[in-house]
């Protein structure tokens, strides 16, 4: 009996090569469930702009609150513009992006290796599990100070700040992902003269890549979070100083347009990261 | 083409580590190049605990495994051990995973002759690209015998891979798994639960007991080419297996499995049940 029979077969596994044409619906299942998405999307986003509205004119109409009233929607947009147009936007936001790149770097060079070696030595996972859930639970922002003196520079500070808040989502996942690879590749690739630099590239890595970019999305978020605190440290660049910058001059349309940036690209780089971890999955949805 | 490899274990006893009670006697045990030998034998009578001795994945406690009169102390990619689950990697397409010995061993210059070689032995010639997650259960230990195969092994180790197969499909692999050993002169060493599969697939048969794991009887399988559960030497055989394993077990085939009988012992197997349908 020859297995390819079951090519034809769709019991074996297979998605038929070809449907027939007839009663094909105009608007596919899939087509149907992103527009249905996007139709949501977009409500969740008037649905916002809609509270911020409400709450601009209530900050208006408000006495002791006039002050703010350029933080309504349509003052911080006409002030985002400018903003753009003036390249002002890509001046702050430059620094920012480079300074999370790097906390990012070497909280991914740290964390990767670390959770490998928390998640393969069961030693070193036992030794390690207090100290690192001690150190997890402290604020990033708490080591501030000692940032502030240990490192020559404000930009080395902040990129130490975001380093200390991303690695433990990197470290962590990275870890997890290792404990729950399938003990016979391990056995299979070692019988097949398998080095163990075969099992870290050709196994171990690609078999966890999407713990580690999962790792690395959820690091991103907070790493994102604690730029803004991060650069009220001395520095005169990024978006965290131009907020501050904004409050001490009173200018709350730029102060809100900057909060504004913050959340898109925020938003963009999270999209683009859970983007490469659909594009990057093994894993077949059944 | 490999030649196959004798392999001789001398006193080999194993306990496991941390003390507990020992899973394997004492096992002197002889296998011919290019033959074909069966293990069976109740769970926890440690035939697969053998079978990872003889691969080099374990090391005995006690005693010594030599192939071709050379000492094993780890596993090889000559002697290669197919698993219960094929143990695919799932973001590998088919060729990828099946060219994975090749590549672990330096030999990729040979990838582009040896795979399509391989794929084509066992039926799957059409199918290189595709990723393994695409393939049926039966394609899936197709490729990991593909695999096995690409290195060109002077054995391999059966460590029950079709057990979780239906029916036909585990007729089909047991009848080309043979065949290629055959062909390709591999000594071949499977352990087994059915007995059937020991009389299609094997020259010889060890009935292994328990407490501790032990030899208790040794069957040769002669039945020349072509073999059919319908045929009466088939049938010969199994009934001396079934009795050798009762025997080893301490008990019926009845009481251990529930529906064996003279009846079902004398039916034909499933594929020649269709092809009278």
């Amino acid at each position: 009996m020859s297995e390819t029979s079951h090519a034809l077969n769709p019991e074996a596994g297979f998605t038929p090569a070809s449907r027939a044409t007839s009663g094909k619906p105009l608007v596919s299942d899939g087509m149907k469930n992103a527009l249905e998405s996007l139709g949501y999307s977009l409500a969740g986003l008037a649905l916002l702009l809609a509270v911020w509205w409400v709450g601009g004119r209530i900050v208006e109409a408000s006495d002791d609150l006039y002050a703010f009233a350029d933080f309504a929607p349509a003052q911080t947009l006409e002030r985002l513009s400018e903003m753009i147009r003036t390249g002002e936007a890509i001046q702050i936001t430059i620094p920012s992006l480079i300074r999370v790149a790097s906390g990012l770097f070497w909280a991914i060079a740290i964390g990767v290796p670390v959770g490998i070696l928390v998640g393969a030595i069961t030693g070193f996972r036992k030794l390690t599990n207090v100290p690192f859930q001690f150190l997890r639970m402290i604020s990033p922002l708490s080591w501030m100070p000692i940032a502030v003196m240990a490192f020559a520079t404000w930009e080395g500070a902040i990129v130490f700040l975001i380093t200390v808040a991303a690695i433990w989502p990197v470290l962590f996942s990275t870890a997890s992902g290792l404990r729950r690879i399938e003990p016979s590749w391990f056995k299979v690739a070692r019988n097949l003269g398998a080095r163990p630099w075969h099992l870290l590239f050709v196994i171990i890595l690609p078999a966890i890549s999407q713990d580690i970019l999962s790792g690395i999305r959820l690091a991103l978020g907070v790493a994102w979070i604690i730029l803004v605190p991060a650069e009220y440290l001395g520095v005169t660049s990024g978006l965290g100083y131009a907020i501050n910058d904004a409050r001490d001059t009173l200018e709350y349309d730029r102060l809100a347009a900057t909060v504004v940036i913050i959340g898109v690209i925020g938003f963009s780089l999270d999209s683009l990261l859970q983007l490469a971890i659909a594009k990057l999955s093994w894993l077949r949805s059944s | 083409m490999a030649g196959g490899a004798h392999i001789q274990t001398i006193g080999v006893s194993h306990t496991y580590k941390g003390g507990g009670a020992k899973v394997l006697g004492q096992i002197d045990l002889e296998i011919r190049p290019g033959e074909a030998l069966a293990l069976i034998g109740r769970s926890g009578c440690g035939k697969s605990t053998l079978l990872h001795i003889l691969s080099g994945l374990s090391v005995p406690s006690v005693g010594k495994v030599l192939v071709d009169g050379a000492l094993i102390t780890e596993p090889s990619p000559s002697r290669i051990m197919m698993f219960q689950a094929p143990s695919l990697y799932p973001w590998m397409s088919v060729e990828q995973n099946v060219g994975l010995g090749l590549r672990f061993n330096g030999k990729m210059k040979e990838a582009g002759h040896r795979i399509p070689e391989v794929l084509e032995l066992v039926e799957l010639g059409d199918y290189a690209k595709r990723n393994v997650q695409d393939l049926s259960g039966g394609q899936q230990q197709r490729v990991a015998l593909a695999r096995s195969l690409a290195l060109k092994p002077d054995v391999l180790l059966l460590d029950e891979p079709l057990s979780a197969l239906d029916a036909f499909t585990r007729h089909a692999l047991q009848r080309d798994i043979r065949r290629i050993c055959k062909d390709l002169g591999i000594t071949l060493i499977l352990v087994t639960h059915d007995i059937n599969e020991a009389v299609m697939m094997a020259d010889r048969a060890l009935v292994l007991k328990a407490d501790p794991g032990d030899i208790d009887a040794e069957i040769a399988i002669p039945i020349p080419g072509g073999r059919l559960p319908s045929m009466q030497e088939f049938s010969d055989v199994r009934r001396q297996l079934v009795a050798a394993y009762e025997a080893a077990a301490g008990l019926t085939m009845a009481e251990a499995q529930g529906f064996i009988s003279d009846k079902s012992l004398n039916a034909p197997a499933p594929v020649e049940r269709l092809a009278a349908n």
